[in-house]
């Protein structure tokens, strides 16, 4: 009889636990149905400059003049990634923040979020009122969402996209016997090493003739270990895995070649485009948002090369790309406030603003149906075209909170490798310093 | 074995080189603000044609003229008020004794030790604080920007180092004339400081300058952004334009080595006396 009783206990303290639980939610959800966001007045960080931040703040002027609330939006610029980072974490140390919504990367949203700084957003979304429709919801490129969630938080909301992309030079690639990109990283070594043998023709220093010039950066890495079947943590998400043979193969590759004079580490910022828009490097690998800089810089170079993005060389028959891209937070602040920025970005994201926000910021889109407003963009931009057609193959990096560091000791291990350290050594070590920063 | 003017000559050629060395990176920044972007891609060395208008649109691209404004001011605010303050918090510790004069001085030169990093969060707070609890604005104006850092120690150091060598007749005398400090402080000894006096200013001025971290902490808007500030945007907006990013650049650094021509023997002096090198 006792322990009958027992479980029966237990059974009723469970659902009552549930029910408190399923309260607690409704309780939430139904006073964010009779929040009135009329009136509020919201800031919003980013990290745009020039012709973006020009788009951005018509967008926020278009929202501030339709919204049938009177939501009043101010688009402040904050500096970098790094120094909105910065401002943030001051701003919750001393309780102070002033933004109600701003850009973070998945990582620095993460830790955002452990110190109370931004909310899930996942209520807002889910909102009879205020959220998304089935419909408007499957729109959304579900990766996407995804790398914005951490366990069941929606702690960002994604207004755009960048792609890990390799730009080449088709012409030199044709005086090199070549009819396409390589297709594998031998074929990319092989390239790479010709490149270095017969320089390019219309290159007017070809004393300066590389395979590759890498801008050494935690991205470029993760893309060549996804291209080959491997990523940067274990199968359960939450430890680092940087001494994975992916890892290994790509670095030993790395120091193959510039052991070979193959390839080069770029010394200085948005040196390999310009590197590459001279015909001093066969191959390039970038974000896609870089694309209108090489598009320009071709122009201005008066080279007049033709040349083509792809995804970087494969292992598997289905090609995977790091697909990357800060998201927008929701900071704590006034349930209005809050209800009021969600609204914004709910806003921000349709695909009608997607569609001028890719125009004027070569990102891309978010949801699916956005592309139907882009097809004569498509048409004039077809390397953006042919990009946008490799979204589905799209991998996301760790969302660690302490990843921005992971990512400078990547850095360092990529340097030490290049310049002949072990790798095998050069990897433990990496592995060993990842994961010191999962500890508490 | 080498004559002495063969070591001379060695001297000068090594001193050269270093010289060279320093300066290249100054001469590529000026010549390729006067490059086509064709010409900065290419990196030739010299542009054909001179072009001028790089720094036209740097300007008005990146709204030079209000990051400008804004410099001016809150580096002459913050100058005026560091050498205000670092004047009459040397004097003390050089020229008057007090119990405690020497555990006071320890405590200025400890507060060198601490990053200045570590400063950013205590500061922010302190200066929110003010921001709500006072009649005045700090956050996004100039108090902001420029009170927490009119009390430096280094300056204070430099200054008391200098007034310690004052001659003690100087004092008698203003005495004798029935001078107290502040009068002996402000009429003598600071006119006689002259070159730390400018090093400090200098200093100073190279910091406000300079500033990018805090002034995009305390500050929302353009308003009251410094020229760094400006020129961090800048260089996100040209992205690969290197000639209208070193067009910016020219433009930021101008005032500082202008300052620099002006006060040039004064600050070397200044440095010597207090026995400190860069």
């Amino acid at each position: 009889m006792k322990p009958k009783c027992a479980m029966t206990l237990v059974w009723c303290a469970l659902l009552w636990a549930c029910g408190g639980q399923q309260e607690a939610v409704d309780e939430q959800q139904t006073s964010l149905e009779s929040l009135d966001p009329q009136g509020q007045k919201i800031v919003f960080w980013y990290q745009h400059t020039g012709q973006r931040e020009d788009a951005l703040q018509e967008l926020i002027a278009d929202f501030n003049q339709t919204n049938r609330y009177g939501i009043e939006v101010r688009g402040e610029y904050m500096g970098r990634y790094g120094d909105i980072y910065n401002k943030m974490n001051v701003g919750i140390q001393s309780g102070s923040l002033a933004a109600s919504l701003v850009v973070a990367y998945q990582n620095q949203a993460r830790a955002y979020y452990q110190a109370d700084g931004v909310v899930d957003i996942t209520p807002y979304m889910d909102s009879p009122q205020w959220g998304l429709s089935p419909e408007e919801r499957s729109d959304y490129v579900q990766a996407f969402l995804e790398q914005d969630n951490l366990g069941g938080m929606q702690i960002g909301f994604p207004p755009n996209r960048s792609m890990e992309l390799l730009y080449y030079n088709v012409d030199w690639l044709r005086e090199l016997g070549y009819d396409g990109p390589p297709a594998t990283w031998d074929d990319f070594a092989a390239m790479c090493r010709l490149a270095k043998e017969q320089p390019f023709s219309k290159n007017e220093d070809p004393a300066r003739s590389l395979g590759f010039l890498l801008d050494v950066d935690a991205s470029r890495l993760a893309a060549m270990v996804f291209s080959r079947g491997g990523d940067l943590v274990d199968s359960t998400g939450s430890a680092y895995a940087l001494d994975s043979p992916e890892v290994k193969a790509a670095l030993e590759l790395l120091q193959e070649l510039a052991r070979d004079d193959a390839i080069d580490i770029a010394a200085e910022r948005d040196v390999e485009v310009n590197e590459f828009v001279t015909g001093q490097i066969l191959f390039s690998q970038d974000s896609s948002s870089g694309l209108p800089f090489y598009k320009s810089g071709i122009e201005d170079s008066g080279l007049a090369f033709e040349w083509g993005v792809t995804h970087p060389p494969q292992t598997g028959s289905r090609p995977v790309v790091d697909v990357y891209g800060a998201s927008v937070s929701l900071c704590a602040g006034t349930p209005e406030k809050q209800l009021a920025a969600w609204l914004f970005l709910k806003w921000f994201t349709a695909p009608e603003q997607q569609a001028r926000w890719v125009r004027a910021s070569n990102y891309f889109p978010v949801r699916k149906s956005t592309a139907r407003e882009l097809e004569g963009y498509f048409e004039e931009n077809p390397h953006y075209g042919a990009a946008f057609g490799m979204l589905d193959y799209g991998k996301s990096e760790p969302t660690m909170a302490g990843y921005e560091r992971v990512r400078r000791l990547i850095r360092e291990a990529m340097i030490e490798a290049m310049e002949g350290g072990d790798v095998e050594q050069v990897v433990e070590e990496l592995q060993r310093a990842a994961n010191r920063t999962l500890e508490p | 074995m080498a004559t002495r003017g063969g070591k001379a000559r060695l001297i000068y050629c090594g001193l050269s080189l270093g010289g060279l060395a320093a300066g290249f990176p100054f001469a590529w920044m000026l010549l390729a603000s006067f490059m086509s972007r064709g010409e900065s891609l290419r990196r030739v060395l010299l542009p054909e044609r001179v072009q001028w208008d790089n720094y036209i649109e740097a300007w008005q691209e990146a709204d030079f003229g209000l990051y400008f404004e804004n410099s001016l001011i809150i580096a002459v605010l913050q100058v005026s008020g560091t050498l205000l303050f670092s004047v009459m918090a040397a004097y003390p510790l050089a020229r008057m004794q007090f119990r405690g004069r020497d555990v006071v001085f320890t405590g200025v030169l400890a507060t060198l030790m601490i990053p200045e990093a570590v400063t950013i969060v205590p500061n922010f707070l302190v200066v929110t604080w003010l921001h709500r609890n006072t009649p005045f604005a700090w956050l996004n104006s100039w108090p902001a920007l420029t009170i927490p850092f009119m009390a430096s120690a280094f300056s204070i150091f430099l200054l008391r180092q200098f007034m310690r060598g004052l001659p003690n007749e100087l004092w008698d005398a203003a005495r004798i004339e029935g001078a107290g400090h502040v009068r002996f402080l402000f009429q003598i000894a600071a006119p006689l400081c002259r070159a730390p006096l400018l090093t400090v200013g200098m200093f100073t001025f190279i910091g406000s300058w300079n500033a990018l971290a805090w002034p995009l902490l305390v500050t929302n808007t353009p308003d009251w952004r410094p020229i760094a500030v400006g020129l961090q945007q800048f260089a996100s907006e040209a992205g690969t334009e290197i000639h209208l990013q070193m067009a910016g650049a020219v433009i930021a650094t101008a005032p500082v080595l202008l300052a620099y021509f002006l006060i040039q023997r004064e600050f070397t002096e200044g440095i010597s006396i207090s026995g400190l090198k860069g």
